[in-house]
């Protein structure tokens, strides 16, 4: 047996996980450039970019990508700041009431989407509120807060006081010890909650279908028009968020790559590694 | 002032979670205990009967459901943890690409994702349509619309759950350990599994937690790969239907408390099976 | 202590995802700032490309009317550039009165469409919407409820001079006080025959073993009831409970067999044009635009026993916005040069008088080309074989069924069996 086989093997394994996880998304890629006759995308009809050309002049296609970006990006920052003020009060101070405030946190992550949404669209026809915009917004931080408070609240535990009291020993106060040392250590954390949000907000479907009347958001709006099959539009909206993201990741790594791996200063970076 | 410190910094967003979630939950338990109709009004009744009704008429989803979860948990595990593994050990400088490019198809909408697979599973597609023109596969087969490949949507979806919180633990775990084990006449195998594997277990934890617990009350996969077929639906494409169509919202609302109690149940008592301090992730 | 474990796993991995070596809040902002530009910008550039293109869009589409449809329903044209919509009628309707259409295919089951409704109904709230096409029980359901404003005929003169017989005074509202027929069609039975491998004339060759998991279903209850109950010789505007109840445990035993792939809604139609399914109960008209469009080879049939006729209505919900101008939008659709070039395209039974007639003649005008276009025969043989399907003949008339008037209590009952067969 040995080791010749088992090294090809795990390597092996990985590459073909590779091609299942990206099998949709080469179809999509694909199938962007389909020129169907019908509202069917399903059969090779003709190549053609016009696909994405015509985009830009529909607004029914762009106006729900640019509200599911402001609603996720709104609702990111709300939540990270909420969230973060719950796990700071969490992990440092004492306080009664602790047993129910984790429950508040932890049991909406725990309930199916469904309800959280059902009971959201119940709060808003007693209060005669319309639907839209800012219903979905609300719904979304709420359920934000709780994967953020979650995200942060482990990494705050591993804190070291230590730093925190040699600053307040300099005769920093607490606002001053806070800013100048709590928050950039914890920061790496709170951006890693923040993208987990982003993601979080923006691919969400079911909460949102019950609190979004009228307004479209863009997976909203995809699960509309694919009813009769996938148009063309929808999977080249996917392609360019691909590529999007693919251009950013590519961009950080190159920048960091090139930046080298400077040691920066030691003790102010990442807590216990 | 430092004694109000800690409300002050809960205020915010724990007003904020018990107007938008506590309050219209609460309201949604009494509407549970409530009978009547949409348009006529419903009225609390204290009808608790409800919940043994519900229970007992869809113990059967429960389990289903429960079961696909457990199906995909066990299914994203056996695929992402060799997955991590490889990433973390072999990956070298390449390690931090290779994950994103692993994490790199999740940034699609998973409505075009699984929409996109249905269409490759499709009977006469990409996929399966090749294999039976090369014979390989007996014309009358699908694949759609079955209890597998309702699972295997729900794998591929939950996979990055899994294979994050996975390779962060496994990536972690001082090589040194594993040569001083091998040092002392572990064979490789027995270095695995006497020593990396125990040190990752907090990855699998939280990676089987955030798997399932979505995973149970998920209706998208059932609804779209599975086309609604009776024998793949699950408890959450009822709740949808008794909540949105029939209208029946203390049938729905009960289905859904009972799906909560049932779900923080079970991660109790994975909880006192892994030991309770590695569940705050 | 700094316990490894109890960091959060997520979070650290993110932190890996982000940046591998250490790096203080400077140094990120200076990266992330960068990263950050280039990615606003870049998600940004749609939205401004957006704007540009269609400087007013957003503005005006605060005043058009709200109309909820369901998809397959109106006439598309892919290859212009929306002005201000991609349906040439819809745009033909801007274009005369200057009101602005928002048009919504969001209805795909007439008991859904209703559930979205009924709560703000309910507590006196506007839906949002100004114009909505139900199905016939749905009018009957809220124009009973005073759901629904009331249609004043004096701002409806085509609707008068141009409404076919068959078309208005229904069971579901005698004096068209709250609706007017929008398209009609009848559900029946759509197969492959090339998957068949033959003919299909009754329901219960749907429930023929040879086709096991590759027949389909129906989601909606009154559709799927209505044709079960029918092959067992029931009329369904009669049934009872206990014929229901008969028609359920039918639907039961093929379930046990796993006969049906699934119960779909409006999406059995990928299914049947990609073959998934050989067999489906389907609606006339989408199977007429999957013949044209998608899948030729499937045909349509009205089961022996009966198929179920049914149409669906334009109304105006109770506290629309504009009121005046749903009345102007229903009113245009029973002209009959906006009505003929609908029914060109979505081959549904039409409400308007001398549709049929339009169509033969833009068929003999295809053929003979003319004022600067080239003679068009395929659009002519289009247009020749459409022509007799959009009013509905007296053999199709005879051979299908209404819905029954449900009571609330009926409803629930019904919805109840159904769930079960529905594998609740």
């Amino acid at each position: 047996m040995g080791r010749g086989l088992s090294r090809l093997l795990l390597p092996g394994f990985t590459a073909l996980v590779v091609v299942f996880l990206f099998a949709p998304i080469a179809v999509m890629i694909a199938f962007s450039f389909n020129n169907p006759l019908g509202r069917q995308n399903i059969t090779w009809q003709g190549f053609t970019f016009d696909n994405y050309f015509s985009l830009w002049s529909r607004p029914d296609i762009t106006d729900p990508m640019v509200t599911s970006l402001t609603i996720a990006v709104l609702s990111t920052i709300v939540a990270t700041i909420f969230g973060t003020m719950i796990a700071l009060a969490l992990s440092r101070y004492e306080f009664r009431g602790r047993g129910p405030m984790n429950l508040l946190i932890f049991v909406p992550m725990t309930a199916p989407e469904v309800i959280l949404g059902a009971s959201m669209l119940t709060l808003w026809i007693s209060l005669g509120t319309a639907r839209g915009f800012f219903t979905i917004l609300i719904a979304h931080i709420m359920f934000n807060i709780s994967f953020v408070v979650v995200t942060l609240r482990a990494r705050l535990a591993g804190l070291n006081k230590s730093l925190e009291e040699a600053g307040m020993d300099l005769y920093a106060n607490e606002r001053t010890t806070f800013r100048k040392i709590t928050l950039p250590i914890i920061f790496p954390g709170i951006l890693a909650a923040a993208l987990l949000a982003f993601a979080l907000s923006i691919d969400d479907y079911v909460i949102t279908s019950f609190n979004a009347g009228h307004t479209l958001t863009f997976p909203l709006w995809v699960f509309g028009v694919s009813r009769l099959g996938i148009p063309p539009e929808v999977n080249v909206l996917g392609t360019l968020v691909f590529l999007i993201a693919f251009a950013f990741i590519a961009i950080q790594y190159w920048a960091q790559r090139r930046a080298g791996r400077t040691a920066e200063a030691g003790p102010v970076t990442m807590v216990g590694r | 002032m430092r004694r109000l410190t800690p409300y002050l910094l809960l205020l915010p967003g724990g007003a904020w979670l018990l107007v938008f979630f506590a309050i219209p939950m609460g309201f949604m338990l009494t509407q549970s205990l409530a009978q009547g109709t949409v348009d006529t009004g419903f009225n609390l009744t204290w009808n608790f009967g409800i919940y043994p009704d519900v229970i007992g008429q869809y113990w059967e989803l429960f389990v289903r459901s429960a079961g696909y979860a457990l199906a995909t948990t066990v299914l994203t595990l056996l695929i992402g943890y060799p997955m991590a593994y490889t990433i973390a050990f072999h990956g070298g400088r390449l390690k931090n690409a290779l994950l994103l490019i692993v994490v790199l198809p999740f940034f699609v909408s998973f409505v075009i994702r699984t929409l996109n697979w249905r269409m490759i599973l499709s009977d006469n597609g990409i996929l399966f349509g090749t294999l039976k023109h090369l014979g390989i596969l007996d014309p009358t087969f699908h694949f759609l619309a079955t209890p597998a490949s309702v699972i295997f949507g729900l794998t591929y979806n939950f996979l990055p759950f899994m294979i994050l919180p996975l390779y962060v633990a496994i990536e972690k775990i001082d090589r040194r350990l594993i040569e001083a084990a091998t040092d002392l006449f572990a064979s490789r195998r027995q270095a695995f599994w006497r020593v990396t594997f125990p040190l990752s277990v907090p990855g699998v934890v939280a990676g089987s937690l955030l798997t399932f617990i979505p995973a149970v009350g998920d209706f998208i996969n059932a609804q779209i790969i599975g086309a609604a077929n009776p024998q793949v639906i699950m408890i959450g494409n009822i709740i949808q239907f008794k909540y949105l169509i029939r209208n029946d919202y203390p049938a729905a609302a009960a289905l859904a408390f009972v799906l909560v109690a049932g779900v923080l149940l079970l991660v109790a008592i994975y909880g006192r099976a892994v030991g309770t301090e590695r569940l705050t992730s | 202590m700094s316990d490894p474990e109890s960091r959060s796993q997520i979070e650290l991995a993110i932190d890996q995802l982000m940046r591998r070596d250490r790096i203080t809040r400077r140094s990120f902002m200076r990266r992330a700032g960068r990263g950050s530009l280039a990615l606003g910008a870049a998600l940004s550039l749609p939205s401004l490309l957006a704007a540009c293109a269609s400087p007013g869009s957003s503005a005006a589409a605060k005043k058009a009317l709200e109309w909820a449809n369901w998809p397959a329903y109106i006439d598309i044209d892919e290859t212009i550039t929306p002005s201000p919509t991609k349906y040439p009628t819809i745009n033909a309707f801007v274009a005369q009165t200057g009101i602005n259409v928002d048009y919504k295919e969001v209805i795909q089951d007439n008991a859904d469409f209703l559930g979205t409704l009924r709560q703000d109904l309910a507590a006196g709230n506007p839906t949002g919407w100004d114009v909505i096409s139900p199905g016939g029980w749905v009018v009957e359901r809220m124009g009973r409820l005073g759901y629904l404003e009331e249609i004043d005929h004096s701002k409806l003169a085509n609707w008068t001079a141009n409404c076919t017989d068959y078309a208005k005074g229904l069971w579901f509202d005698p004096d068209n006080k709250y609706s007017v027929w929008w398209q009609g069609g009848i559900t029946g039975i759509g197969y492959d025959p090339n998957l068949t491998k033959r003919e299909i004339t009754t329901f219960d060759d749907l429930l023929d073993p040879a086709f096991k998991d590759r027949a389909g279903g129906f989601s909606d209850m009154r559709d799927m009831f209505g044709l079960t109950l029918l092959s067992l010789g029931v009329k369904p505007e009669n049934a009872t409970i206990a014929d229901v109840t008969k028609a359920q445990k039918k639907l039961l035993e093929a379930n046990g067999r796993q006969q049906f792939r699934g119960y779909y809604d409006n999406t059995y139609y990928d299914s049947l044009a990609n073959g998934d399914l050989a067999i489906c109960v389907a609606w006339s008209g989408d199977v007429s635009q999957m013949q044209l469009y998608d899948n030729p080879n499937v045909k349509f049939v009205i089961p022996d026993a009966g198929g179920m006729r049914w149409n669906d209505n334009l109304a105006i919900p109770k506290k629309a916005a504009q009121i005046d101008n749903a009345h102007k939008l229903l009113n245009y659709w029973y002209d009959p040069v906006p009505a003929t070039a609908l029914s060109e395209y979505i081959g549904y039974f039409t409400p308007v008088k001398g549709v049929s007639e339009k169509i033969q003649a833009d068929a003999v005008a295809a053929r003979a080309g003319g004022g600067g276009a080239s003679p068009d025969p395929a659009t002519a043989d289009l247009y020749d074989t459409l022509a007799p399907t959009v009013v509905p003949t007296a053999d199709q008339i005879a051979g299908t069924y209404p819905d029954k008037q449900l009571s609330e209590a009926e409803e629930a009952q019904w919805n109840d069996l159904f769930l079960a067969v529905l594998g609740g």
